[in-house]
């Protein structure tokens, strides 16, 4: 009898009936320990890395060279990418092309809904800048909504431009440590200072809480 | 039935029972009637009775300097052959700081949304409607009613150099 209470005092997580709660800020630091060294980062990140998912929020017309992307001739699926429908499955929106009013607070609560690590691209010109529709009355820019990694330029980008952009996410990942490096620190380094200004979803009647930080 | 181009005036007029003077335009396959807002429902139900079954669309003119607005209902036909190769504008001019219409989505049901159109983008009140809503802006963008000629848009090169600002000063881009 003497021996466990001696483990006990030992280590003081397991001698209570709520241990696990008890410990588990304790528990949440070391596991974030381990994921900043050895070999578990590199492999998060590569295992991120060849699993970008986007989700299916079809924008605008950059839609039709999404399709062509991922279709037989150009094939995206082959550096592990898989359009899917559900924001819960997904880590990566392609925003494609214009992005109006109602569709950035679409936008902003797919993100949301989404578990990170998770990445965005803007594709199109539209997205970047506006494009064709800089001064309307109607559009945002999605870096209004949503942190944008990869900007595409053109009208619409060639399918091996969206190839180009899922390697250079890959590329970011893998040599920057982003996915690994988020899930350590449990929020982004390089995006908390993009907090969107205006609340795109009060048309709707509901408060959406904007200071959540992008996790 | 005529369906010559005169033939469709002559019709209309005496559809509407119009008066000899009263303001009828013609483009080719197209017959503008200008009617008062107080007679808009009564041409409306006469035009659907003669044939005109459906509305192709709504629309609006803004005139700043007459101080109106106008908003044209272009009904067409889809079931009666003679009358499908035209379409007619019913026009109805009123204020502009106060734009109210009777709806005719009761009579056209195809107006309804384009109706909420109209409402959204001009501010035209529509007197019966059943939903008048904004259709396809948000409401802070409807308030401004973007497409009067007032409505001011941001200018080319302005709009490049204050972003540009804008985009340094708070380190959007990642």
């Amino acid at each position: 009898m003497t021996e466990p209470m001696q483990e006990n005092k030992k280590r003081p997580m397991f001698s209570k009936g709520n241990m696990f709660l008890a410990d588990m800020d304790e528990m949440v630091k070391r596991a974030r320990e381990i994921l900043k060294k050895g070999p578990l980062p590199s492999m998060v990140d590569w295992a991120t890395a060849f699993s970008l998912w986007p989700v299916h929020l079809m924008t605008s017309c950059c839609g039709c060279e999404i399709g062509a992307a991922w279709g037989p001739r150009f094939d995206n699926e082959r550096y592990g990418s898989l359009p899917w429908v559900s924001p819960r499955q997904t880590n990566l929106i392609i925003v494609e092309g214009t992005v109006t009013r109602k569709m950035g607070c679409s936008v902003r609560i797919t993100w949301e809904q989404m578990p990170y690590p998770k990445f965005a691209i803007a594709m199109g010109v539209c997205a970047l800048d506006g494009g064709l529709f800089y001064n309307s009355y109607n559009i945002i820019r999605p870096w209004q909504v949503i942190p944008i990694d990869i900007y595409i330029p053109g009208c619409p980008p060639r399918p091996e431009a969206v190839a180009r952009s899922i390697v250079e996410l890959q590329r970011k990942i893998r040599e920057e440590g982003v996915a690994s490096g988020w899930l350590a620190d449990g929020e982004r380094q390089d995006l908390k200072n993009i907090i969107p200004k205006e609340d795109l979803c009060s048309w709707r009647g509901e408060d959406v809480d904007l200071s959540t930080r992008y996790s | 039935m005529s369906t010559s181009a005169q033939g469709i005036v002559e019709r209309l007029r005496s559809i509407l029972g119009l008066a000899p003077e009263a303001p009828v335009e013609q483009l080719k396959g197209y017959v503008e009637v200008s009617v008062d807002p107080a007679s808009l429902r009564d041409a409306a139900a006469k035009l659907k009775a003669a044939g005109f079954d459906h509305v192709k669309s709504v629309t609006a003119v803004d005139y700043p300097d007459k101080k109106q607005i106008k908003v044209i209902y272009h009904a067409s036909s889809m079931l009666d052959e003679s009358l499908s190769g035209y379409v007619v504008g019913l026009a109805t001019s009123v204020d502009r700081d106060n734009p109210t219409v009777p709806s005719l989505s009761s009579i056209w049901v195809s107006a309804e949304f384009q109706e909420r159109e109209m409402y959204e983008f001009f501010g035209v009140n529509f007197e019966g409607h059943p939903d008048l809503r904004p259709l396809l802006l948000t409401p802070d963008v409807a308030a401004q009613r973007p497409l009067r000629k007032d409505f001011k848009v941001v200018e080319e090169d302005d709009y490049l150099k204050s972003t540009y600002d804008e985009y340094t000063s708070t380190k959007r881009w990642v």
